[in-house]
C-alpha cells in the first residue's frame, strides 16, 4: 500500500513540476464546454424559455451524454500525456527495476490519474451547469457518486491502455480508438444516470445501472492490476 | 508428395458453400411476410456466429501466449482478429442490407447490431495496435493483453445497450429465445451455412497464420541482415 502511495506521490511531484496533465485537461475540457453549450438552442436552459419549459427539460435530458462524451475525450487526452511523459523520460524503465510489483505501480498510477480527472471534472462540471443554464446545486452528492463511480473504470481503463499505446508508433490515435468502445458501458450508464437526476432529481429506476458500473470497476482494476506487467515489461 | 491438409478444407469448404447457396436460390421456400429479402439471413446469421467464435479465439489465443510465451498462440489470436473483422464487417453490412426494406433504414439503434458494431471497432482497434507496434514482442504481449480487455468488455457492452433503449432489464435480458420455430427447410440452410462459414473461417486462420509466420521470419532474417540494428 505504500507503494502504491509512493509511486502516485512520484506522479503528482512531477506533475505539480511539469503541468503536462492536469492543466491540459482542464483547458481542454473547459473548451469542449463552450464548444458544446454554444451549440444548444438558446433559452434551453432553466431560465423561463419562450414556450413554456420545452427546452428545459431537452436540455436535461442531453446534458448527460454532454457532459460524459466531453470527459472521455479530456480523459484520452490526458491519460495519454501521462503515459507518455513516463515513457519519453525512460522513467519506466527505473520504475520496472524498482522493488515495486507491477499490480502496486499500475494502482498507484491509476491513482494519480484519479486525482487529474476529479480535478477536471470539479471545474468541468460546474461549468457545463453554468453555461447550460442547469441548477444542480442540490443535487450534487448525486452527481459525485457518479463521478466517482465512473472514475474508477475511467482510469483503469485510462491507466492500462495509455502504456500500451506506448508501444505503438500512433500513440494518441490507438490509445481513442482502444478506449472509445471498451469504455461505452461506462459512459453510457453515467450519461443515463446523469440524465436521470437532473430530470427527476433521484436515481429511481435507474439503480441498475450503478451495478453495471460496479461490476465494470471491479472487472477491470483486476484485469488491469493483473495484465499491467505485460504491457510494461521490457 | 506431401499432402496438405489445407487442401481436402479447400475441397470441403467450397462443397459446402455450393451446397449452402444452392439451398439458399433454389430449395428453401421463400418466407412468407419479408419476402425474397428473408435469404440474407442465411449469410447474416452466420457471418455473426463466426464473428462472436473467432473473437472467443481471440480471447484464448492471447491467454495462452501470456501463460506461455509461444509465438504459435500470438499468431492464431493475431490471424483470428483479421478473420473476425472480416465476418463482422460482412454481418454488419448484410443486416443493413436486410433493414433497408424490412425496417425501412439501413441502421438503427437495436442492442444487437450496437454491439456487433462496438465489437467491430474493438477489434479494429486491436489490428491497428498491431500494424504500428514499434517492437513485434512487446507489441504482442501487449495485443494479448487488448485482446483480453476487449473481450471482457462484451457482456457489460451487451447489458449497457439493451438497457440503454429504456426497456426494464428483467424483461429483456433473460428473455428466451421465443420466436416462431423456423420450419425444418430453413432450419437445415441455415445450419448448412454455419458449417460452411465455419469451415471457411478455419482455412482462413490456416492460412493467415502460415502467413504470419512467413512474415515473421522474413523480418526477422531482414533484421539479421541489417549491419546496425538498434
Amino acid at each position: 500500500m505504500s507503494k502504491v502511495l509512493a509511486v502516485a506521490l512520484k506522479d503528482l511531484r512531477s506533475e505539480a513540476r511539469s503541468k503536462q496533465v492536469a492543466p491540459v485537461m482542464v483547458a481542454f475540457s473547459l473548451s469542449l464546454v463552450f464548444l458544446l453549450t454554444f451549440a444548444l438552442p438558446p433559452g434551453s436552459g432553466d431560465a423561463p424559455p419562450p414556450e413554456p419549459q420545452a427546452g428545459a427539460v431537452a436540455v436535461r435530458e442531453v446534458i448527460g451524454p454532454l457532459v460524459w462524451t466531453s470527459l472521455l475525450l479530456a480523459a484520452v487526452i490526458g491519460f495519454g500525456r501521462s503515459a507518455s511523459a513516463e515513457h519519453e523520460g525512460g522513467m519506466i524503465e527505473a520504475l520496472i527495476l524498482s522493488p515495486v510489483d507491477p499490480a502496486a505501480l499500475f494502482a498507484g498510477k491509476a491513482l494519480a490519474n484519479f486525482l487529474f480527472l476529479t480535478l477536471t471534472e470539479m471545474a468541468m462540471i460546474p461549468a457545463f451547469a453554468l453555461f447550460a443554464g442547469v441548477g444542480i446545486t442540490p443535487l450534487w452528492p448525486g452527481i459525485l457518486a457518479v463521478a466517482l463511480a465512473a472514475n474508477l473504470g475511467l482510469v483503469a481503463i485510462g491507466t492500462l491502455f495509455g502504456a500500451a499505446a506506448q508501444h505503438s508508433s500512433a500513440r494518441s490515435l490507438i490509445l481513442a480508438l482502444l478506449m472509445f468502445p471498451v469504455l461505452l458501458p461506462l459512459i453510457l450508464a453515467a450519461a443515463k444516470l446523469t440524465s436521470t437526476l437532473l430530470l427527476q432529481g433521484s436515481f429511481v429506476g435507474a439503480t441498475h445501472w450503478f451495478i453495471l458500473m460496479a461490476v465494470f470497476d471491479l472487472v477491470f482494476t483486476v484485469i488491469g492490476a493483473v495484465t499491467f506487467e505485460f504491457v510494461i515489461q521490457e | 508428395m506431401k499432402k496438405d491438409p489445407l487442401a481436402l478444407g479447400v475441397i470441403f469448404v467450397a462443397a459446402a458453400l455450393s451446397a449452402g447457396l444452392f439451398a439458399i436460390f433454389f430449395w428453401v421456400p421463400t418466407e412468407e411476410f419479408q419476402g425474397v429479402v428473408q435469404r440474407i439471413f442465411y449469410v447474416h446469421a452466420p457471418s455473426a456466429w463466426v464473428a462472436y467464435l473467432a473473437f472467443a479465439v481471440v480471447l484464448v489465443g492471447s491467454l495462452a501466449y501470456l501463460r506461455t510465451s509461444d509465438k504459435r498462440w500470438d499468431l492464431v489470436a493475431h490471424a483470428s482478429a483479421e478473420v473476425g473483422v472480416m465476418f463482422t464487417g460482412l454481418a454488419l453490412v448484410t443486416g443493413m442490407l436486410w433493414g433497408r426494406p424490412i425496417w425501412g433504414a439501413f441502421w438503427v439503434w437495436d442492442p444487437r447490431l450496437t454491439l456487433t458494431l462496438v465489437l467491430f471497432v474493438i477489434y479494429v482497434g486491436y489490428l491497428a495496435f498491431r500494424s504500428t507496434a514499434t517492437d513485434p514482442d512487446r507489441g504482442a504481449r501487449v495485443a494479448a493483453v487488448i485482446g483480453i480487455t476487449g473481450f471482457a468488455a462484451v457482456p457489460l457492452i451487451h447489458f449497457s445497450v439493451d438497457w440503454w433503449r429504456g426497456q426494464h432489464p428483467g424483461r429483456t435480458v433473460f428473455r428466451p429465445e421465443d420466436g416462431p420455430a423456423l420450419p425444418e427447410q430453413m432450419l437445415i440452410t441455415v445450419a448448412v451455412m454455419a458449417l460452411a462459414f465455419t469451415a471457411l473461417y478455419a482455412m482462413l486462420l490456416v492460412m493467415r497464420v502460415r502467413l504470419l509466420r512467413l512474415e515473421d521470419d522474413v523480418d526477422r532474417l531482414e533484421a539479421a541482415l541489417t549491419p546496425d540494428v538498434a
